[in-house]
């Protein structure tokens, strides 16, 4: 009796009693499917961050200034050489002054519009393009003029595509518009990457009356420089305060990196709480076993009378256990699929933030793996109580 | 040449708590190739154990049984199974069919265990079901038939993987009369095809149709030889017919 017989007679088995084999699966399909939409929505939260980082550079650093009292500050000029004496791990720097009157364009009155005072090396370290006009040069800062780049949201929406040359105000500050970014986000919004104004930041720093400057971003040569470039960075400001709380170094990778690991211990602790149902429904496919065994009791006789030998008696109980166990997974994975869609639905609806529930192939594969083998496992006692029945009791068992 | 089968001093105890009692007690007896042997004795008197002990389906405690010249009372589990599958036929009182399966797949498991191509067996089975007047009834369930039906179902099981030994315990005790008959009928055409059959039965008058009568009483073997001579069929210490 070879293994595809076998097969088919563990699946006319199974078939018997739909019911009861459902009912039994039922532990294996909610484990299956918990395991692939966790893992999923790990995945999906985990590219989520990456792009939200990327757009935020995982090349650079961020520093924030606190100083100690009004003793001691630094000076972009002192920045600036900071970056200047290491450029093999250092590359741009640019001041960021964060403005928060409102833009005034005509009659109007936009809020959502994020204004930032950055240096000339701004663009080149975003990677931003200028679509029309010109960026913000070193003049622009030197002179402290009042002009300003704007986003292609501020442009389309309320220049109608004619921003270049027209002027917008931010509180009393009155800005003539020399550029227009390249158009950063695939849908433009309200309040996103596009809604924005750049100006010198000298120019923002002395509207703001703002004595010295207090957030930096710098970038480093390459994504693997980052953890140098911080340690330099924090050892020169070090340098100049002698206090580790007067400055703060923040690196993006780092904050990846940690946000992502933060986020696969999580995923990994419900993935494990969620895997606990596979050891439930292991346990309740091994009762059903038992209880199969002793009804078959006679039949198992019947088969060992005729000359099953009792590999070939464990094997068709194993098997059936470990097929009732791989259909319970097979639907656990198309179920986890439908849910990971649903997931990403809900989860867009209730947060606004564009994640979509991933499963992973793996774990997928993982998740038949544990199935089948849970099956195997737990099948394999009742498979092993039939196989040891002795013929004539199991004949003359009623 | 040798006996096609032989017990040797053959016993089977069982060890109730303080009691044991003798199911066989040193028993001999050789039964040659193409006779057709009953086996009789009241209740409790050890026909069953002997027949499983025929049927390889269990060991002896102590003595040895030969089949077509092995010693089988040494062997592994997996040979016996093997030894059944191929040497021996099963008849049982309660036919046991396999109720899921139809009556080809039923006939047909013998020939599975013994590694037969799937084509071969459909065709013996349905030869074999043929044979015994079931071959228009091939994808019926067991359940579907009549007692009689059955019993010549698991005759067919019973013979389609030609063993040397066709056993039968009490294959007519579920039946009425006239089809008791039938079967019996029907065991005495394979007789005179040449296989060799031992019966067991506590009913002398079925016994009657066999050559041969063994007579069991308290797991020991007390009349041995033709089954129309006077002494096989009354004994002494009944004290008359039973
Ligand atoms: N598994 C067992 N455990 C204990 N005693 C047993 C066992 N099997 C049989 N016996 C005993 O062995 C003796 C012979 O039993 P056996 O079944 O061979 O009788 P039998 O001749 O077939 O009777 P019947 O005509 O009622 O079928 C009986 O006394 C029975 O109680
Ligand atoms: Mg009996």
């Amino acid at each position: 009796m070879n293994l595809l017989e076998t097969f088919k007679l563990a699946l006319r088995n199974i078939a018997a009693s739909k019911m009861r084999t459902f009912l039994t699966m039922l532990g294996i399909i909610i484990g299956v499917m918990a395991v692939i939409v966790i893992v999923g929505l790990g995945n999906g939260m985990e590219t989520y961050m990456r792009d939200s980082f990327a757009s935020l550079g995982t090349n650079s650093l961020s520093v924030v200034i606190m100083g100690r009292g009004s003793t001691r500050s630094v000076s972009v000029d002192e920045m600036y050489e900071i970056v200047d004496e290491n450029p093999d791990c250092l590359q741009y720097l640019s001041p960021s002054v964060t403005l928060s009157p409102s833009v005034h364009i005509g009659t109007k009155n936009y809020t959502a519009t994020t204004k930032t005072g950055v240096s000339e090396d701004f663009f080149a370290m975003k990677g931003y393009e200028i679509a029309q006009g010109r960026g913000l040069q070193y003049m622009d800062i030197a002179d402290r003029k009042n002009v300003c780049v704007v986003g292609n949201y501020v442009n389309q929406m309320y220049f109608a595509n004619q921003a270049v040359g027209q002027t917008l105000r931010i509180g009393s500050l009155k800005l003539t518009i020399v550029g227009v970014m390249e158009q950063q986000a695939d849908d433009m919004e309200e309040g996103g990457t596009d809604d924005c104004v750049y100006l010198p930041y000298s120019t923002a720093a002395q509207f703001a009356r703002m004595g010295s400057i207090t957030n930096y971003t710098v970038t480093v040569t390459s994504e693997e420089q980052a953890a140098e470039g911080k340690k330099v960075l924090t050892d020169a400001l070090y340098g100049i305060f002698h206090d580790e709380d007067a400055y703060l170094v923040v690196s993006m990778a780092e904050m990846l990196d940690i946000l992502t690991s933060v986020i696969g211990i999580v995923i990994t602790v419900l993935a494990i709480i969620a895997g606990i149902s596979l050891l439930v429904g292991g346990i309740g496919i091994m009762n059903i076993m038992l209880v199969s065994v002793t009804e078959r009791t006679r039949e198992i006789g019947i088969r060992k009378a005729l000359g099953a030998k009792e590999s070939v008696i464990l094997r068709q109980f194993v098997l059936e256990a470990a097929t009732t166990s791989a259909l319970g997974g097979a639907l656990g994975i198309i179920l986890g699929y439908a849910l990971c869609r649903v997931a990403t639905v809900v989860v867009s609806a209730l947060t606004d933030a564009a994640l979509t529930v991933v499963p992973a192939p793996a774990s997928v594969l993982m998740a038949v793996g544990i199935s089948v083998g849970i099956g195997i496992l737990f099948g394999y006692l009742p498979a092993k109580k039939a196989a040891r029945l002795n013929p004539i009791d199991a004949l003359r068992y009623e | 040449m040798s006996a096609l089968i032989e017990f040797r001093d053959v016993c089977k105890y069982y060890v109730m708590g303080d009691t044991t009692v003798k199911a066989a007690d040193h028993i001999n007896l050789k039964i040659e190739k193409g006779e057709f042997v009953a086996i009789v004795g009241q209740s409790g008197s050890g026909k069953s154990t002997c027949m499983n002990i025929i049927g390889c389906l269990d060991v002896p405690t102590s003595g040895e049984y030969y089949l077509d010249g092995q010693n089988v009372g040494q062997m592994h589990k997996d040979q016996l199974a093997e030894i059944r599958n191929r040497m021996l036929g099963f008849i049982f009182q309660q036919y046991n069919l396999l109720p899921k399966l139809d009556l080809l797949e039923n006939v047909e498991v013998p020939l599975m265990y013994a590694g037969v191509s799937r084509t071969e067996r459909r065709q013996r089975a349905t030869e074999a079901l043929e044979r015994v007047g079931l071959g228009d009834k091939l994808r019926h369930k067991p359940t579907e038939l009549s007692g009689g039906q059955q019993q010549r179902v698991s005759i067919a099981r019973a013979l389609v993987g030609k063993p040397f030994v066709i056993l039968a315990d009490e294959p007519t005790g579920a039946l009425d009369s006239r089809t008791g008959r039938e079967v019996l009928a029907m065991l005495q055409q394979l007789h005179k095809e040449g296989n060799t059959i031992v019966l067991i039965t506590h009913d002398n008058s079925i016994a009657a149709q066999a050559e041969r009568i063994i007579r069991l009483e308290d797991g020991r073997v007390v009349y041995d030889g033709d089954a129309h001579a006077p002494e096989a069929t009354v004994h002494p210490k009944e004290g008359g017919a039973v």
